[in-house]
């Protein structure tokens, strides 16, 4: 029987390599589509299904921006977590129809922060160095702006909430280059990195949720506008820069 | 022994060349001597890439499980050949020139190929901390130093503790050689990639301990280790007790010393906070808009 099946067998494999040549099997992308086509079911799903890509390494550039990305995340939390703390009082006390909305901002920001926390614990990356000196700025930001009132406040929001959503945005854009990168290649970024994106995303879109609140509270009718969010901006940016680097 | 029989050597080094040499940024020379050698080691050495020796560029960057750790050091393979072999001479001839040389010939090395190592005996140091510094990382992640005399709920104190004494005791036998070691590492040229190393190494064992902290203690944590071992390491050259146990007990009690200091200033600070934010709440309280 076995004899009679080999024999079975081979003009069927002679007459599948006359259509798809195998000499082009491996020469050309079209040629192995072709041969898919002949191939058998069994063959085609473990091909197709089953193969697990290789992972995507990061460079040490690569490793030196998450690096300081995580850092700066860290830093721009617990600062946007101080800022509501020193706000949330003084806003509240003249218009107590903001304290759940203020609640809730906060609750975010804490949210984030915890996140980031643990991210940079768990990636060992160095807390910035200026820590303390955040902490006291981002109190004093939030306690002067939350004293000249609350367009004020929702204004020192607007400027913050811009500023790190275009840094967060910038964070994606990245990692989505390294991930197209990895497409090209035929490798795929790792868990943690897809989660990473995936949580910076939400991040991204809760901070600008935030901006959005601040406008329809009338941030725009802060006195004087243009100064006010300037100057919270270039700060911003500062603490950013200086961030990354210590 | 071998001493008499190595001193023509060191003074027919061309001085040019030793000038040249000893500092760090100096490598034109480097690749016509590894060249020259390679007929020896062929298999060792990865030419021509000679990258630069042990840079401080060490510090772990973003880690991850997904993605290989840094080496603990960037020497390349006949760097490391010469330099492991050159170890093995440490306890009988100190971190010398001498050492460099033996280890070079026991590799089947020339002698004058520890030209490959621009900074001489301070490489030697350095690589001394840094593969002790692998050594140990390994003793606890391959070996389970931890977790077979530690349970789980050990403090990270005791953990920091147990590391500490672990990286001492590997430089029990070649103890008597370190203050020389010491006095080099002091020297003003040497400073900075000293420093950096006993970072690398106070920053190792606080993770290795589980350290998660994240905010400004992160640095006086690293501050306060990279003090008690260093202090440690010279209490440890004059220690003749049985099994470094006056050093153990110096260590215990600079670790009592820095956990009592940081329970002082974190009460100080408790103790400010707590004052300040009873005046905004007295000053609510009357109606003062702060």
């Amino acid at each position: 029987m076995k004899p009679f099946m080999a024999l079975r067998r081979c003009p069927s494999l002679s007459c599948h390599r006359a259509v798809a040549p195998l000499l082009l099997d491996f020469l050309a992308p079209s040629a192995l589509r072709h041969r898919q086509y002949h191939a058998t079911p069994s063959y085609q799903s473990t091909e197709t299904v089953e193969a697990p890509k290789p992972k995507y390494v990061l460079n040490k550039k690569q490793r030196e921006f998450l690096d300081s990305a995580l850092r700066v995340n860290q830093a721009g939390e617990l600062a946007a977590t101080l800022i509501y703390t020193a706000q949330t009082p003084q806003v509240v006390r003249s218009h107590p129809h903001l304290r759940p909305l203020m609640k809730h901002m906060y609750d975010q920001e804490q949210g984030h922060l915890t996140t980031f926390n643990q991210l940079i614990a768990k990636h060992l990356v160095r807390p910035t160095a200026m820590y303390p000196v955040w902490e006291a700025a981002a109190t004093f930001l939030g306690w002067s702006t939350g004293a000249m009132g609350r367009e004020a406040a929702m204004a020192c929001t607007e400027a913050v909430e811009t500023e790190i959503g275009s840094h967060y945005n910038e964070q994606v854009r990245e990692i989505l280059l390294w991930e197209a990168e990895a497409q090209n290649r035929g490798e795929e970024l790792d868990d943690e990195l897809k989660d990473m994106l995936a949580t910076l995303r939400r991040i991204r879109d809760e901070e600008l949720e935030h901006l959005d609140h601040a406008v329809e509270n009338d941030s725009k009718e802060a006195q004087p506008y243009d100064p006010l969010v300037d100057v919270i901006r270039l700060g911003c940016r500062t603490a950013i820069k200086i961030s990354e680097r210590v | 022994m071998a001493r008499p029989l190595l001193r023509p050597l060191r003074s027919s080094r061309n001085p040019i060349f030793s000038s040249c040499f000893s500092s760090s940024y100096q490598k034109p020379f480097l690749p016509t001597i590894a060249s020259a050698i390679s007929h020896q080691k062929t298999h060792l050495l990865p030419l021509p890439s000679l990258r630069s020796q042990h840079s401080n560029n060490t510090h772990r960057l973003y880690h991850s499980r997904h993605h290989p750790n840094l080496p603990p050091h960037e020497y390349t393979n006949s760097q490391t050949t010469i330099l492991s072999a050159a170890l093995k001479h440490v306890p009988v001839h100190g971190f010398t020139h001498d050492a460099l040389t033996l280890g070079a010939r026991d590799t089947g090395f020339l002698d004058v190929s520890i030209q490959l190592l621009p900074r001489g005996e301070f490489d030697l140091i350095l690589f001394w901390l840094a593969s002790r510094r692998g050594l140990l990382r390994a003793a606890v992640e391959q070996n389970g130093l931890l977790t077979k005399s530690h349970p789980e709920w050990v403090s990270v104190e005791e953990k920091t503790k147990t590391l500490i004494m672990e990286r001492l005791r590997m430089n029990a036998d070649i103890r008597h050689q370190w203050q020389d070691a010491l006095a080099l590492m002091s020297l003003p040229s040497h400073i900075p990639l000293s420093l950096s190393e006993l970072h690398d190494l106070s920053s190792d064992i606080l993770q290795l301990a589980g350290d998660t902290s994240v905010d400004a203690s992160w640095y006086s944590k690293r501050l306060s280790v990279s003090a008690i071992y260093a202090s440690a390491e010279i209490v440890m050259t004059r220690d003749s007790s049985p099994d470094l146990s006056a050093t153990e007990a110096f260590v215990t009690r600079r670790i009592e010393d820095s956990k009592t200091i940081g329970e002082k200033i974190t009460g100080a600070k408790q103790c400010l906070g707590f004052m300040g934010s009873t005046a905004v709440g007295l000053g609510r309280s009357w109606g003062l808009k702060v």
